[in-house]
């Protein structure tokens, strides 16, 4: 009896090891990336012989880094305003449908072509959308890479929605009804606040989802639309200096912030759910 | 004027029939009661007078406008709900004040409005307290104050009182019963407590597999059933199969399961034309049932009795069996007796009187007007 528990801890440690070195293996590249940004070199070299802040100011007195720096931002807050509207009205709808008795247009046609981006290459998807693009005068814009981007976070917004969804009391919506709230006002005034965390982590995820993809913007962007992950590529292409450490670890950081908020945030409604 | 007259109401979802050619005049200011077991469709229905579920044929008129293609959010109905549906993220005030809120009421109306409905309720106390931490009773009657709020032409009740603790739910159908007749407003509640709805109800629906099959007074539904669904469901009864051996003008004669020729009068004195070899369910409730032990010498030629006349003109009918089990149930004490190859129960509600316990022979006697009798095909043919 006792031998067999002894068993089953060691096992379990044994696990939890193994689990914690394969994690750690994925996870160092970052802590290089991170590491070497702080490099003084002009190449990157772990470990770097000596440590400074040069390329930090190098970054932030860079006109065209900045600006990249810009243009995403720009991009991730529009892939994220659009796709959070797009993934929300979608679970939303499909929800309506539901509780109205059955699969209709929603569950059966719009949602397994809203998922289908997520199953083509992004390669095809870049050449497609530029000449596409091209045709309808949007070439260039930010408009084209949002929209692209789009393509990829409304899916993912869709699912955090569903399973939010899926945990909201819908009788709460027939007594908002009940009570002379039409369906513009009982979403405004009951859906939304039960299920705002849901749409803010919902909006973050298309946000970083936006923030990395580097494939679609390639294709899509210009020299003043390109965002940091295309003119990190373009430089890795000239010169391998610490500066794209620098330009990683911003965006490793901003990832990161981005995850611990939507973690902050669904921990306390958690925390606040459980103090009531 | 707020009567709801529901018109060949019908709930189709894809295959599967959910409410089937439902009609009855609801009268101003009458409470009723849709009583059914679970899947009957009584929910649908009331859903359906709320405006939050689309008939699939019918027509819903309330008062003299046709609301059947009218949203929920524009009808003058309001509905308590089973599992109250409070909004979480308000406090018990808002929660109150939010149809007033979407009528356009003003923020300082609608809180003293809020309040009122509250106090009335007994609930001022808590006005700002978060309705997920209150208990199931006080929720209830949130919900209750948040319908009564928007003064609805009618109130709808979803089986609101089917989440609560006996005593509780008892409370509160009393309660019910007094904003009832404060409001006089056209209420319908649903139920599948035969107890509540007979506690609460002017008029009691009986619903079953989506129809509507008697709509009457209390007593009416309990005493003349339409049919042998009903019976069952208002309490518990013995049914007794048996097939018709004589019809005459003083009762129907029928042999049964129980080894026992009975007989079936009508207290009217009419009685049907019934052929011979007939099949009909016999129901004899506890209540008309009366218990005897019988001695040691006389239990030898028991066995079977005859039916016989009783002094009061009406027939007397009498088996005889053995008392299985006791089973002592407070006011009551139910035994259940073998008799023939069945099995019947009966009860006394005074224990202490010649107490009888398992294996002693006894004799059942009743009235032969007091049993109601049923086809086959379920419809009630006597009395």
């Amino acid at each position: 009896m006792s031998s067999t528990l002894h068993r089953e801890r060691l096992e379990d440690v044994a696990f939890r090891a193994g689990y914690a070195a394969v994690l750690a293996f994925l996870l160092l590249p970052l802590v290089v990336v991170v590491v070497t940004s702080f490099s003084k070199a002009g190449r990157i070299a772990f470990p770097p012989e000596s440590y400074s802040l040069v390329w930090y100011g190098e970054f932030l007195q860079s006109a065209r880094w900045i600006g990249a720096f810009v243009n995403s931002l720009v991009v991730g807050v529009g892939t994220a305003l659009l796709a959070t509207l797009l993934g929300v009205l979608g679970a939303f709808g499909q929800e309506l449908e539901a509780d109205a008795g059955g699969d209709g247009i929603v569950g059966a046609v719009l949602v397994p072509i809203v998922l289908l981006p997520l199953l083509v290459p992004p390669v095809i998807l870049g050449i497609t959308l530029l000449l596409y693009f091209n045709e309808v005068g949007l070439r260039g814009s930010y408009t084209s890479i949002v929209l692209a981007h789009t393509l990829w976070a409304t899916p993912l917004v869709y699912f955090v929605m569903r399973s939010v969804f899926s945990r909201f009391d819908w009788q709460q919506l027939d007594a908002a009804h009940d009570l002379g709230a039409g369906p513009v006002r009982s979403f405004v005034h009951v859906v939304l606040p039960n299920v705002k965390h849901g749409i803010f982590v919902g909006g973050l995820l298309a946000f970083i989802i936006s923030l990395q993809e580097f494939v679609m913007a390639l294709f899509l962007s210009t020299p003043s639309t390109e965002t940091i992950p295309v003119l990190a590529w373009t430089e890795i292409r000239q010169a391998l200096d610490p500066m794209v450490s620098v330009v990683s670890t911003f965006l490793i950081v901003i990832s990161v912030a981005a995850i611990a908020l939507a973690a902050l945030v669904t921990n306390l409604e958690w925390v606040s759910r459980q103090l009531s | 004027m707020s009567e709801i007259t529901l018109d060949g109401l019908e709930k189709r979802y894809g295959e599967t029939t959910a409410v089937e050619d439902v009609s009855v005049e609801i009268e101003d200011g009458e409470l009723l009661c849709l009583l059914g077991p679970s899947g009957s469709g009584k929910s649908t229905t009331l859903r359906m007078i709320a405006g939050l579920e689309t008939p699939t044929n019918g027509s819903i008129a309330i008062g003299d406008e046709d609301v059947t293609d009218l949203p929920a959010y524009e009808r003058t109905t309001s509905t308590v709900f089973q599992d109250w549906a409070l909004f979480p993220h308000m406090t018990v005030l808002e929660n109150v004040a939010f149809g007033l809120k979407m009528g356009g009421v003003s923020k300082d109306e609608r809180r003293d409005r809020a309040r009122e409905m509250l106090e009335r309720v007994q609930m001022a106390a808590h006005a700002d307290e978060d309705p997920t931490t209150l208990s199931g009773g006080q929720k209830q009657r949130v919900a209750l104050a948040r319908s009564l709020a928007v003064n609805p032409d009618v109130l709808l009740l979803d089986e609101p009182l089917s989440n609560l603790d006996k005593r509780l739910r008892e409370d509160m159908q009393i309660e019910l019963r007094e904003i009832h007749e404060d409001l006089e407003k056209t209420f319908v509640h649903v139920t599948h407590d035969q107890d509540e709805a007979f506690t609460l109800a002017d008029r009691i629906g009986i619903m079953n597999d989506g129809e509507l099959i008697q709509v009457g007074d209390p007593d009416e539904v309990y005493e003349r059933p339409e049919n042998r669904f009903i019976e069952g469901f208002l309490g518990d009864t013995n049914f007794v199969d048996a097939s018709v051996t004589a019809a005459t003008a003083d009762g129907v004669r029928v042999d049964t399961e129980l080894d026992a020729e009975l007989v079936v009068t009508a207290a009217d004195g009419t009685t049907p034309d019934l052929e011979t070899g007939t099949d009909l369910t016999l129901s004899l409730r506890p209540e008309i049932l009366s218990i005897h032990g019988v001695d040691e010498e006389r239990a030898d030629d028991a066995g079977v009795r005859d039916a016989r006349v009783a002094a009061d003109g009406g027939t007397r009918n009498a088996v005889t069996g053995t008392v299985e089990n006791v089973v002592y149930r407070g006011s009551t004490v139910r035994y259940s007796v073998s008799v023939g190859n069945s099995s019947m129960f009966a009860e006394r509600t005074d224990a202490s009187t010649g107490a009888l316990s398992a294996g002693d022979d006894v004799r059942l006697e009743w009235d032969g007007d007091d049993v109601l009798a049923f086809r086959d095909d379920g419809d009630r043919v006597m009395p």
